[in-house]
């Protein structure tokens, strides 16, 4: 193994008991092949760690853990897509149902101290200056790192207040704004500039993008998606322009122009016309509103909507109904005010990216729907003829970047939803990060960081059996009463004490490495006979992989073939159970977490 | 249990009326293969339309058993009881049932029927509720309703206003709470509803529109000494009851097979040759979706007669067949000429 880095165990402490750093391939392979939910966050946020410092009741340590990964955990505590949780070893067949690594998320920016004092090592001022254009969560996440880094950044936002899609597309009730102006301030606490209401092009009144060239040694585009995405339409209604219709909204303006203070209202009867967070969230806000029926129509079924199970639950319990297998082709109006929707029906066709269905219309199913609103969320679209500078664009209108997150324009570099296309908070708090890594490689003129594991020793199993058997604990959620009078009300009241201490026990660990010492065991089967899994196998051999990282083993059931008893770390539950039964103690942890050093 | 060499396995998933018809079809058209019945149920079939019974005294669960436990050994129908599906994986034909045994398969029949739905806005009060879709549940509502009993019935589908009709019978009190799934499954327009609400009525059930009243804020346990459920409404009106029930129609029971490889909206989508999207596995009864070419929709079917049909269907064309589904009963509710609600859902015996 590489050991790059003195071990910072006590001294006199015996060589393998010394916790060390390794770059070694087949390290940092074990842990994007072990740990899925780390591997499966776009931001590679350490779960394990985390999760673990919260049954050490170390909820400010939990927070900066979360911090080194992704800026905002008391934001994406509460609105994350959750991408791990579909991972989450927990909820592999046979195991049960994935951690609430969110809600986990939520209970370390929640429960730390008041007086909690925020950590970040500081590089020294480079004096060089970026400038990025959005202040939405790719652009904040961007802001921090670069000025951790020692840039100075300013930031130019269109809006009167930063936040980007979290302010202005989210509802009050999923995401508190107090919340959001909190972690917004930590993020960018740190000298980086705001300038709000600052629009980038080159209208009146605007800031052109060649003035931002000149001043910035580097410019960063993170505006996002802004624009609905237009609802295709059939007939007569093809080229028609839907906007002066009364009674028809695009889901996405609807929730802007609600978070700038304009008052909205909807009809009696609300159609919802989408499949994501931002149609939940619309249909979620019409019931506050006074709808009396709201029912969000989907082209496909629920089982494959890119929405989490728990925002489905409450929407349902909000009186929101969904219907499937639909697409809407027309709409009736009477006069300038809308009356209905045809739709066509549809059957499931093959799957697209992301564990979604094709919906295949019938021909010869439309059928009709009264509504007296409709509101379109299928999805939103980037904008570029603002910056009045031309840009490569990809197949789908978003601007292209290359491998180092700059534009065909040298010095400009685009990051999050821009790039992307529409994606997830997460994703371009992810996204914002990398990029901002590639902007300091590109004004420094080398790569001051890079990823390694840091192995550390551990004593003894940090879980029992017992808490395999913990079922997951539910979000207690606001009463309905409560919801419906102050619109703004938080739904999820978050985990309290007790429960967050459930929860985070029912983390399998994962960064826990078993290992056998081949030596020294004795093939006893000691371990194999208390495994709860198939997770001690008998191998002649494993592969290894084009990156020296481990691969398949190569089980053997022939005792004259027999090359060594090994830990299939990706069955292992880290129960201990093994660690416990072995008579030589041949069995040994460690724990192994990615992490970034200076180069 | 003998069976021919080579001879195909055919799994049902249900032991309700419609897998308990399609075994027998199975047996009867394939002789040789071998039938393998899987239900959550500790009971052998029972009509779940007799359940009723209960209110009249009739406790013994052998008197609800539609066939005597040697039926299945003189059929060579296994019928695996207590038995939970994990999952199943349609491209292996392999079914996983929760202690993780493999089960293989030739042709798989989901049969699994539905359990009642509940409102997600009522969830959090669900242990405070007594459902009726099976017979323990049945006999639990029963020993906690005394004498004249007041019962008081939220929803009030087809399901809970048969029942409601023994309870009226057998000198119950029963208040209805009702709602939009209030005669589900039958699809009541805005015209005809006050008139069967007044039959209701007419038939003895208290009747309170959920709507007028609000809607329900809160379920409580009653104080001591009083009835033991308190229905408090949003407009501050309240009920005092011995049970709350729960009727506001059924859920498909498809969650086991999220990933077999079968297309599912609500229910398994099903052609009208009762086929799902993943060959070898049909499905059949109220956990079902079937292709209305009339209608051009998927769309369910329920009652005794038509989950009875589909399961006979389903088990033809497995056994080579290639019928599409026509419905057995008319879905039509009426008024007869005594006043009283008529529905073909109640016509079971």
């Amino acid at each position: 193994m590489g050991e790059i880095k003195p071990p910072s165990a006590a001294p006199g402490a015996a060589p393998e008991q010394r916790e060390y750093l390794s770059d070694d391939p087949r390290d940092i392979g074990w842990v994007k092949q072990n740990v899925p939910c780390q591997a499966a966050c776009p931001a590679g946020t350490n779960v394990p760690v985390y999760i673990r410092e919260i049954i050490e009741r170390q909820f400010g340590r939990s927070y900066e853990t979360n911090r080194e990964a992704n800026v905002l955990p008391g934001i994406l505590g509460r609105i994350c897509s959750r991408p791990c949780e579909s991972q989450c070893r927990h909820g592999w067949p046979g195991n049960g149902e994935p951690v609430a690594i969110c809600h986990l998320k939520r209970v370390a920016a929640d429960m730390k101290d008041a007086g909690h004092r925020i950590t970040e090592s500081l590089y020294s001022p480079t004096g060089k200056r970026v400038a990025i254009v959005g202040a939405g969560p790719a652009g904040v996440a961007a802001a921090h790192d670069l000025s951790l880094l020692g840039h100075d950044v300013v930031i130019f936002e269109r809006e009167e207040r930063p936040g980007g899609m979290l302010r202005y597309g989210i509802p009050e009730f999923r995401l508190p704004r107090d919340t959001l102006d909190i972690e917004l301030h930590n993020a960018l606490r740190l000298g980086v500039q705001i300038r709000t209401g600052a629009e980038i092009g080159n209208g009146e009144g605007r800031i052109p993008m060649a003035k931002l060239e000149k001043e910035f040694d580097a410019v960063l585009l993170a505006t996002g998606c802004m624009a609905a995405s237009p609802l295709p339409l059939q007939g007569d209604w093809e080229k028609r322009e839907l906007r002066g219709i009364k009674g028809v909204e695009y889901g996405l303006d609807f929730l802007v122009q609600m978070h700038r203070g304009v008052k909205k209202t909807v009809g009696r009867r609300v159609a919802v016309v989408g499949a994501g967070f931002t149609a939940l969230d619309c249909a979620r806000v019409a019931a506050r509103l006074g709808a009396q029926e709201v029912t969000i129509h989907i082209r496909t079924a629920e089982e494959y909507i890119p929405v989490t199970q728990e925002e489905i639950f409450e929407a349902k319990r909000e009186g929101v109904r969904i219907k499937g297998l639909r697409t809407p082709v027309r709409l009736t109006a009477e006069g300038n005010r809308l009356t209905g929707i045809q739709f066509v029906q549809n059957r499931l066709g093959g799957w697209r990216a992301g564990g979604r269905r094709q919906a295949i219309p019938i021909e010869g199913s439309e059928f009709h729907e009264p509504c007296d609103t409709i509101i379109i969320a299928i999805g939103q679209q980037t904008v570029n003829d603002f910056l009045g500078t031309k840009l490569e664009l990809d197949r789908w209108g978003n601007v292209r970047v290359g491998e180092d997150g700059m534009t065909s324009h040298k010095g400009i570099f685009a990051a999050g939803d821009y790039v992307n296309g529409a994606s997830t908070v997460i994703q371009a708090v992810g996204h914002g990060r990398q990029v901002a890594k590639r902007i300091d490689a590109w004004l420094m003129g080398r790569e001051r960081r890079k990823q390694v594991v840091r192995i550390v020793p551990v004593a003894q199993p940090l879980r029992e059996r017992a808490f395999d058997f913990i079922p997951r604990q539910h979000m207690p959620t606001a009463p309905m009463d409560e919801r419906m009078k102050d619109g703004d009300h938080e739904v999820e009241l978050g985990l309290d004490d007790k429960l967050a201490f459930e929860e985070a026990k029912r983390c399998y660990l994962c960064n826990l490495r078993y290992q056998i010492d081949v030596d020294r065991c004795i093939f006893c089967r000691a371990c194999i006979e208390v495994a709860p899994r198939n997770c001690i196998k008998l191998v002649h051999g494993v592969e290894v992989q084009e990156d020296g990282a481990y691969g398949r083993l190569l089980e053997t059931k022939e005792w004259n073939q027999v090359g060594a008893i090994w830990i299939d770390n990706n069955e292992c539950i880290r129960c201990g159970q093994c660690y416990k039964a072995c008579p030589v103690q041949c069995i040994s942890i460690s724990r192994c977490e990615l992490t970034e050093v200076e180069v | 249990m003998a069976t021919a060499k080579n001879a195909r396995h055919h799994v049902v998933i249900g032991s309700g009326v419609s897998g308990s018809q399609a075994a027998d079809t199975l047996r009867e058209r394939e002789p040789d293969a071998r039938v393998t019945i899987l239900t959550l149920s500790s009971l052998l079939f029972y009509n779940r339309y007799d359940l009723p019974k209960v209110f009249r005294g009739h406790r013994d669960w052998r008197e609800f058993l539609a066939y005597p436990a040697e039926y299945y050994k003189d059929h060579r129908i296994e019928v695996r009881r207590c038995s939970r599906v994990a999952g199943v994986d349609g491209p292996r034909r392999t079914i996983t049932l929760e202690h993780k045994e493999e089960i293989r398969f030739d042709t798989l029949l989901v049969a699994s029927g539905g359990r009642g739905y509940l409102p997600e806005e009522l969830a959090e009060f669900r242990p405070l509720m007594h459902p009726f879709a099976s017979y323990t549940e049945a006999v639990t509502a029963a020993s906690l309703v005394p004498d004249r009993g007041h019962v008081i019935m939220l929803g009030g589908d087809m399901i809970g206003l048969d029942l409601a009709r023994t309870l009226i019978d057998t000198r119950h009190r029963v208040t209805l709470v009702a709602g939009a799934q209030t005669f589900w499954p039958h699809e009541v327009s805005d015209e005809e509803r006050p008139g069967l609400i007044a039959a209701l009525e007419k038939m003895g059930v208290e009747v309170i529109e959920s709507h007028d009243a609000g809607g329900i804020a809160t379920i409580e346990q009653g104080a001591k000494g009083l009835s033991a459920r308190r229905v408090l409404f949003k407009d501050g009106t309240e009920l005092h009851g011995d049970v709350v029930m729960p009727f506001f129609g059924l859920s498909p029971s498809v969650e086991f097979m999220l990933g077999s490889g079968t297309d599912i909206e609500r229910g398994l989508l099903v052609n009208p040759a009762l086929r799902t999207t993943c060959e070898g596995i049909y499905a059949a009864g109220d956990v079902c979706q079937i292709w209305s070419d009339a209608e051009k929709r998927y769309r369910f079917f329920y009652g005794w007669k038509n989950v009875r049909a589909m399961g006979d269907l389903a088990a033809r064309n497995i056994t080579g067949g290639d019928e599409p589904w026509v419905p057995a009963q008319d879905e039509k509710l009426h008024i007869g000429s005594d006043g009283k609600i008529q529905s073909p859902f109640w016509e079971y015996h």
